[in-house]
């Protein structure tokens, strides 16, 4: 029967642990679920970053409802199982106020309904797939753009600007991949350009040489790339080895520090479209930039930039608010009136973000040079 | 389809192979000869590359120095695993060895994203000027590299095997291992040599992989996948099968998605290991898959 | 026969933790607990009683789960419907696969097993059209058991998917049990502790194997079908290696080709993950360090243990394990 009581003591340490959590009433506390490990590990810890460095500062500002704001992170690996599990952990033992998370849009997913049944706020300020805002759950929100709006942002102008007639497409074969390309092919098709191939390639792919021969075979005037850093910094690079003379834009974290020193001059002439970027006009911008590097020794990116804003939105609604009760803070929510380094930020009626600046940047000598904006307007 | 086009996925083919045969050199050995499923092998490879990222862009060391000084680490690495760990379960189930493993690279693949970041990694060699032209084919600085120090790499492997009396113990372990221990040949010191080689092996394949691409701990668990892949292909223990095995699979990884369709790229080598053994059971060169009866 | 005891006793228990344990988040770690003993409990009856190294079980709870999930979302069909489909879409598979590979030598199965899962996990990524691909199917509604008009459970509270999980798991563990006492796990056994006198006396080692791995595949399939209606949501990811490593960690720890072993297995794995949630960052490099030392100190898993506690020697201890196994001819 050792084992028996051995499963039981575990039990009790279980439920001991949960009880030290709640006995610390004196903070607000937000759950943070974001991948630490697995595939995006890099893009996690970049939102994690960001939300940190917003808790700093809302606590050296007296912090919330006059208490100080506590981060409680969870690692949700991208998994909806691990995501589910972290939601579960952060609402009922942890007693969070309100959830932020869970990075990719099936872990998202996965969540959503957790957080619905338990009636907590849950911000995402990554998962971009469209329909996660059509499911009518009133306890989430996106301080986001979705991948139709990226594509609606700028699929026309980049066709005008580019006078592309033919277009190829290599993106990561996941739901954030294929969602981007088939929102672009959408507008390009509308706009009568010719879509001479869409490749996909895996997570973890590191060789993209036979992909690119062929986009160099079809000689497409436009390769849409849809990529993660890692990736993206390799692909970059071979494209160039490889002397692809067609323009690549490419969407994801294409601005940030990591890719650029990865990839070094090899990234001179890219376009990419961004949700943001450090070389971003505004004095917002260049306040968070440079509490960023002073924390960080580096520029902020796309997600970092994002971690600090959603964090932000998510404090200032406890805040408007008055209290930490869970139906308070989703009213404040809806009211959200936050304007940061991204934009001038607020929630449709499905609680889609609008007011946030997109960026078309050109590299130009390592550094992301804004060659034009758009704005994500109210969609409904 | 240009004929330029077909030669460029062929090379872009073999430059994989490169690493498929480099990788599976050192799993085959180990797989044939100590009868490990080494899980480990894909995070040894991710060490390999991360410790000479260090090298090269921390500690600022020329790529021709740094290379040696991490592939001695990555011998002793080797040593350590075997002796402290592997050692220890010579005689137990192929289950609890597997699993050893596995812990042990959940150990190293969480360790390393601790200690060097969770950020993408490259390793500086130096060749980065322009590439070569052959024609409508284009290969740049750092593969023509890798394709030269995965050959010398393959070669220096089979010389030792072959032509020295390390490599024929080694034989003589992998082929009767009862045979083998009663004629005298410490059976202990060759599966220690066999798991340090095999460490090297994986962690030269990692450098190479920093050189030419960019390593990143998430990797470690496709390329082991890949890696057992390959030695299927070529047959357990097989050294020439490895190095076949290995260039088989990246050549046709490479002419599938070159003509047909990149989504499905990955899962070619599974297609390949299914087909293999239906039709060919021993893989290219190797003993047989089916059982006596 | 002390481990059948245990084994209901432990379930009993289960039975009336609610009414002293509460907490949303302590049931969903023992819901979780429930779903992985019966993912290990099927695993187990390959791995340990065959004794065949499958990395491929994802394969089939991954199946189980996209079954449940496709048939409950685009045809409408209930869980309780959904369940048995699962089971038996899984079980096909598993009768396909185990019939083309269990002929092949060890090391041979170890990878063309795994091959088959990753072939199908691309598989369904590249199947927009037919399977959602990478986009994977949100929203798999909750059972709902009702008799006559009156809705009995509608599974809006953890208590419903913590009894349906236990009920799941009771009747995997019966599954298992009844396996390894029928003549097809006694030459199961019978050929893993020695494969050429199994043969000998008669056995087909083959059609043993076989049967093991056709149970073993179904009832992954349903601990897939309740896994996709408990989280919801159902993507590429329930065929990946990552399942097939976290039953085989719970297999060895507590103690393959044992009924208790994989309960055990994935209640200490389970809560010990929970407890070193508190090293953060270490966290998943500590648990590394505890699987291999757990693996060489108890290489027969916690059970073992039990029967060491009991008897001083080691000679001893081996065969009180033997004789206390329910699983002797």
């Amino acid at each position: 029967m050792l084992d028996l009581r051995r499963f039981l003591a575990g039990l009790v340490m279980l439920g001991a642990s949960a009880s030290a959590a709640i006995a610390q009433p004196q903070s607000v506390r937000i759950g943070v679920i974001e991948p630490q490990t697995g595939p995006v590990a890099f893009d996690g810890t970049s939102v994690l970053r960001g939300a940190r460095l917003a808790a700093e500062e809302i606590n050296r500002a007296g912090g919330v409802l006059g208490r100080p704001l506590e981060l409680v992170i969870a690692d949700g690996a991208c998994r909806p199982a691990d995501s589910v599990a972290a939601a579960e952990r952060l609402i009922t033992s942890e007693k969070v106020a309100a959830l932020m998370g869970a990075f990719c849009s099936g872990a998202t997913q996965a969540v959503m309904p957790i957080a619905e049944r338990n009636r907590i706020p849950l911000v995402t300020g990554v998962s971009s797939l469209p329909t996660l805002t059509e499911a009518g759950n009133r306890w989430f929100f996106r301080n986001a753009e979705t991948d139709a709006v990226l594509a609606a942002a700028f699929a026309r102008g980049l066709v005008e600007q580019t006078k592309a007639k033919t277009v190829a497409f290599l993106a990561v074969n996941d739901d954030w991949g294929r969602g981007t390309v088939g929102a672009f092919r959408g507008v390009f098709e509308r706009l009568g350009v010719t879509i001479s191939m869409a490749e996909f390639f895996d997570h973890s792919a590191s060789d993209f040489y036979t992909p690119l021969t062929r986009i160099r075979s079809a000689r497409p005037d436009l390769v849409v790339v849809v990529a993660e850093t890692q990736a993206a910094a390799t692909l970059v690079k071979q494209a160039r080895e490889l002397r692809l003379s067609s323009r690549i834009f490419g969407v994801g974290a294409w601005s940030t520090p990591t890719f650029l020193n990865l990839v070094g001059s090899a990234a001179n002439g890219l376009l990419a479209g961004v949700a943001y970027t450090a070389t971003a006009p505004g004095d917002l911008n260049a306040a968070f930039v440079q509490a960023y590097r002073a924390a960080n020794n580096e520029d902020p990116g796309k997600y970092s930039a994002s971690g600090y804003t959603t964090m932000h939105l998510i404090a200032q609604a406890i805040a408007r608010a008055g209290s930490t009760d869970a139906v308070a803070i989703q009213t404040a929510l809806e009211a959200t009136d936050y304007t940061g380094p991204t934009g001038n930020l607020r929630f449709d009626g499905k609680h889609q973000v609008y007011g946030l600046q997109l960026y078309v940047v050109e590299i130009e000598n390592g550094r992301p040079e804004v060659r034009g904006t758009a704005r994500i307007e109210r969609a409904d | 389809m240009l004929l330029g086009d077909i030669l460029q996925f062929a090379l872009n083919g073999v430059v994989t192979g490169c690493f498929y045969a480099l990788m599976a050199l050192g799993l085959s050995l180990v797989f044939g000869l100590m009868n490990i499923v080494n899980f480990a092998h894909g995070a040894l490879f991710v060490l390999g590359g991360m410790l000479a990222s260090e090298a090269t862009n921390r500690l600022g060391l020329p790529f021709w120095a740094a290379v040696p000084a991490v592939l001695l680490v990555m011998w002793a690495v080797g040593v350590a695993i075997e002796g402290g760990l592997l050692a220890r379960m010579r005689d137990a189930h192929i289950l609890p060895v597997t699993l050893v493993t596995i812990g042990l690279s959940t150990f190293l693949v969480n360790t390393m994203l601790m200690l060097f970041g969770t950020e993408p990694k490259n390793v500086e060699t130096g060749f980065s000027g322009p590439p070569f032209f052959l024609g409508d084919v284009i290969i740049s600085q750092s593969r023509v590299l890798a394709i030269g120090v995965s050959a010398v790499a393959i070669l220096a492997t089979w010389v030792l095997i072959a032509h020295t009396r390390a490599g024929r113990a080694m034989r003589a372990v992998f082929q009767q291992p009862e045979a083998a221990a009663l004629a005298g040949i410490p059976i202990a010191r060759v599966h220690r040599f066999t798991f340090a080689l095999g460490t090297t092996l994986a962690g030269l394949a990692g450098i190479l992989l920093g050189a030419v691409f960019v390593v990143h701990p998430n990797t470690a668990e496709p390329a082991a996948v890949k890696a057992f892949v390959v030695i299927i292909l070529g047959g357990i223990g097989s050294l020439p099968g490895a190095v076949l095995g290995g260039l088989l699979l990246g050549l046709a990884e490479s002419l599938w998605g070159g003509f047909v369709s990149t989504g499905y790229m990955d899962a070619v080598g599974f297609v390949l290991v299914i087909a293999i053994l239906l039709f060919r059971p021993s893989g290219l060169l190797g003993a047989p898959a089916a059982r006596e009866g | 026969m002390t481990e059948n005891r245990t084994v209901v006793l432990l379930l009993l228990l289960a039975a009336i933790l609610p009414a002293f344990a509460g907490g949303q988040y302590v049931m969903h770690l023992l819901i979780m607990t429930f779903f992985y003993a019966m993912l290990s409990t099927s695993l187990n009856l390959i791995v340990g009683y065959v004794g065949e190294l499958s990395l491929g079980h994802a394969a089939f709870f991954g199946l189980g789960a996209y079954a449940s999930a496709v048939l409950s979302l685009e045809a409408g069909l209930p869980f309780f419907a959904c369940l048995p489909v699962a089971g038996v879409v899984a079980g096909l598979a598993a009768l396909l696969i185990g019939s083309i590979t269990l002929r092949l030598e060890g090391h041979f199965f170890v990878l063309i097993s795994l091959a088959f899962a990753e072939v199908l996990r691309y598989v369904v990524i590249n199947s927009i059209d037919l399977l959602r691909g990478p986009l994977g199917y949100p929203n798999v509604p909750a059972p709902r058991l009702s008799l006559g008009g009156t809705v009995l459970a509608d599974f809006s509270s953890k208590i419903h998917f913590y009894y349906l999980g236990l009920a799941l798991l009771a009747l995997t563990l019966l599954a298992a049990w009844r396996f390894a006492r029928s003549s097809y796990g006694l030459g199961a056994i019978a050929v893993r502790e020695n494969r050429r006198l199994a043969r000998a006396v008669g056995i087909d080692p083959f059609r043993h194997a076989l049967v093991a791995f056709v149970v073993g595949g179904a009832l992954a399939g349903l601990a897939g079908s309740f896994y996709a209606h408990y989280l919801t949501f159902v993507g590429p990811e329930v065929l990946g290696f990552g399942f097939t490593l976290s039953a085989l960690m719970m297999v060895v720890i507590g103690g393959r080709g044992t009924l208790l072993g994989p309960l055990l297995g994935a209640a200490v794995v389970g809560i010990t993950l929970e407890l070193l949630r508190s090293v953060n960052e270490a966290r998943l490099s500590i648990f590394g360090i505890l699987l291999v030392l757990a693996v060489i100190f108890l290489p027969d898993g916690l059970v073992s243990l039990a029967a060491r506690w009991r008897r001083p020697t080691l000679e001893a201890d081996q065969a009180t394990a033997a004789l206390d196994s329910p699983l002797r001819p």
